[in-house]
């Protein structure tokens, strides 16, 4: 996979405050999610990205052209969209468009084409030649993805992009951020402290916490390894408290890793060849009771959840997937 | 690529040359500027002053027209210098009041509206950005200042028989270096004002302060201190200093020198303005806030 932002020891200091400290790492995926609480530097580092705000120290390269000396370069191929509300309040949408689509070197009569073209995709077509100021905060969101798009981008920055929108607003851009990554040759980074939203449009994910990077997962390989996680609630047969024991040390001979809770159940992670049958004639032979099974696989917010309660800050590799949550008796279960 | 397909694809056609690319800014200022109400109507005043003086020039060449005014001595409408760096005034004023209209719109209206990270996430300077914003101004005031003068030098070279171009050469890069100077000074001006003020109005009333109040402050100051010095923080003065020096004392500041600040001084301090004025762009024209603390 070739990496489509790699950081390399990234530092930002900004008003005296480190806002992120030494970033290292590689991002490959066709669309990148940046989660984090608020505060937690996503938005600084896309900004850096940008050329907004110069690195203290050390660099980013974006499809390995280097942030510190080729940025004017990669921001021709780069489209933004950013968090709050930015606009030329006096233009017609349309006309807003195409002056964008214009700074990133179209010609006028395409910039024109594509800003037509724009607004028409994210579902504005009726209303581009009214004043961007009229417009509603949904419409525009909708102006600002059109905007990023319209000069044909390599690669979309998507600051909080279903920031202040109503349910069908949200699906509404959701949808068109995944058709955005699956239509054409162009790879995201969707920044957002929504999980759901990253969950629905990213397949690889880089969690920030306190302007580190608390973990990198690629969720399409975590889907794909299908890891299979259970939770059961099981009783003594006989009433012995020994037989649970042996239960789960017979759980553990044939691969699972388990944890007891505190509440009395066990949570287990299956490798792939052990069916469930097995577990029912393991709790045979020691006389335990499978009295509840829950199933779940990882899901982002598993892995949010652990980066974020980690004590360390250490990231782990791309693609590593994180200890299982149910290894984990702080972490809440909140499967798919 | 017909509306009806609606599925994203990326541009692979040519693209503009990315020097170029402030015009654009610049572009799509002169189409808002005109679309304000009056504009064209105000701007159209503006070339007045030229075109009086440049039929002052015609008529002094005219016999014709002369006798049909029923004019029996020209002499007053002589054609030198003072005539010309008369004409500069007229028109610095004029540069002045269109600038405190329509200046004060040009950023401020990209602040109000966070429009500058849409600007800078481009392959777009900061200085880029204030470079299509200038040539603005640029464009506008330089169409009744230096043009239309140096349009009408070329009318009294035209039109005279003798040895005055000979003699009177140096007129004409006088007034264009001149009325650069003026224009440069009022461009950065309102554009650094632009920046720090966001509402119209002020911004306006903000850019005709800076010439009035520190001029009227000056003047307490020199008559308390009963010094010259005040006059330094007074543009308008300054730029007759400058503009008296660049038509050889077609004013004759020279005869009252004592009183007057000194050509350099006024040179400087002018630089020192237009620095302040970058300065003062440079802190505020940023795709992000940066809050310290």
């Amino acid at each position: 996979m070739t990496a489509v932002i790699e950081l390399d020891n990234l530092q930002v200091r900004l008003g005296g405050r480190a806002i992120l400290n030494g970033l290292c790492g590689s991002l490959g995926g066709k669309s990148i999610g940046l989660l984090g609480p608020n505060g937690s530097g996503k938005s600084t580092l896309i900004n850096t990205l940008l050329g907004f705000h110069p690195p203290a120290a050390g660099t980013a390269r974006i499809f390995g052209q280097d942030i510190r000396t080729s940025s004017a370069e990669l921001r021709a191929g780069i489209g933004y969209m950013p968090e709050n509300d930015a606009f030329i309040s006096n233009m017609t949408g349309v006309h807003f468009v195409r002056y964008m689509a214009e700074l990133s070197g179209l010609p006028p009569a395409q910039a024109m084409e594509r800003a037509h073209e724009a607004f028409f995709y994210v579902g504005l077509g009726e209303a581009r030649y009214r004043k961007v100021g009229t417009y509603s905060l949904g419409m525009k969101q909708m102006a600002k993805l059109a905007q990023a798009i319209a000069h044909g981008p390599r690669l979309l920055f998507l600051d909080e992009p279903t920031n202040g929108l109503d349910p069908p607003a949200r699906q509404r851009m959701v949808q068109l951020i995944r058709e955005i990554r699956d239509d054409g040759g162009i790879h995201i980074v969707l920044s957002s402290h929504l999980l759901r939203d990253v969950e629905e449009c990213c397949d690889e994910v880089m969690i920030l916490r306190n302007g580190s990077i608390a973990a990198i997962s690629n969720l399409e390989k975590e889907r794909q390894e299908n890891r299979k996680f259970v939770e059961l609630e099981v009783s003594s047969l006989n009433g012995a408290a020994g037989s649970v024991d042996g239960f789960t040390a017979a759980m553990e001979a044939i691969g699972c890793e388990c944890a007891r809770s505190r509440n009395g159940s066990i949570k287990l992670v299956m490798p792939a060849e052990v069916e469930v049958p097995r577990l029912y004639s393991l709790a045979a032979q020691q006389g335990v009771q499978i009295r509840r099974m829950n199933f779940r696989r990882t899901s982002l917010e598993d892995i949010f959840l652990q980066a974020m309660e980690g004590g360390s800050a250490a990231a782990r590799s791309n693609g590593t997937a994180p200890p299982p949550p149910a290894m984990n008796q702080g972490v809440q279960s909140g499967g798919l | 690529m017909a509306v009806y397909k609606r599925n994203y694809r990326s541009y692979s056609g040519a693209l503009t040359a990315s020097p170029w690319r402030f015009l654009i800014i610049a572009r799509y200022s002169f189409i808002e500027l005109f679309a304000i109400r009056f504009f064209g109507s105000v701007l159209v005043t503006c070339f007045f002053p030229s075109l009086i003086l440049a039929f002052i020039v015609y008529l002094t060449h005219s016999e014709t027209v002369q006798a049909l005014m029923n004019l029996q001595n020209t002499n007053f409408l002589a054609i030198n210098s003072l005539f010309f760096v008369r004409l500069l005034q007229i028109e610095g004023w004029f540069a002045l009041l269109l600038t405190a209209w329509v200046g004060p719109t040009l950023v401020s209206s990209d602040l109000a509206n966070n429009a500058l990270p849409l600007f800078l996430s481009r392959p777009l300077s900061r200085a880029q950005y204030v470079a299509g914003k200038m040539v603005v101004l640029f464009a506008l005031l330089s169409s009744f200042t230096w043009v239309p003068g140096l349009l009408v030098f070329a009318l009294q070279v035209t039109l005279d028989k003798g040895t005055w171009l000979h003699d009177n050469w140096w007129i004409a890069p006088a007034y264009f270096a001149g009325a650069l100077i003026w224009v440069a000074l009022l461009s950065l001006l309102a554009l650094a004002l632009s920046a720090w003020v966001k509402w119209k109005a002020l911004g306006s009333l903000a850019l005709m302060a800076t010439f009035f109040v520190p001029a009227g402050m000056g003047e307490v100051f020199n008559v308390v201190t009963r010094m010259r010095w005040g006059r330094l923080f007074n543009p308008g003065y300054l730029i007759t200093v400058i503009w008296n020096d660049l038509f050889h004392d077609a004013l004759h500041f020279r005869s009252a020198a004592w009183e007057n600040i000194p050509v350099p001084l006024a040179w400087a301090s002018m630089l020192s303005m237009c620095l302040i004025c970058v300065w003062m762009l440079s802190r505020r024209l940023r795709a992000r806030e940066v809050v310290r603390g």
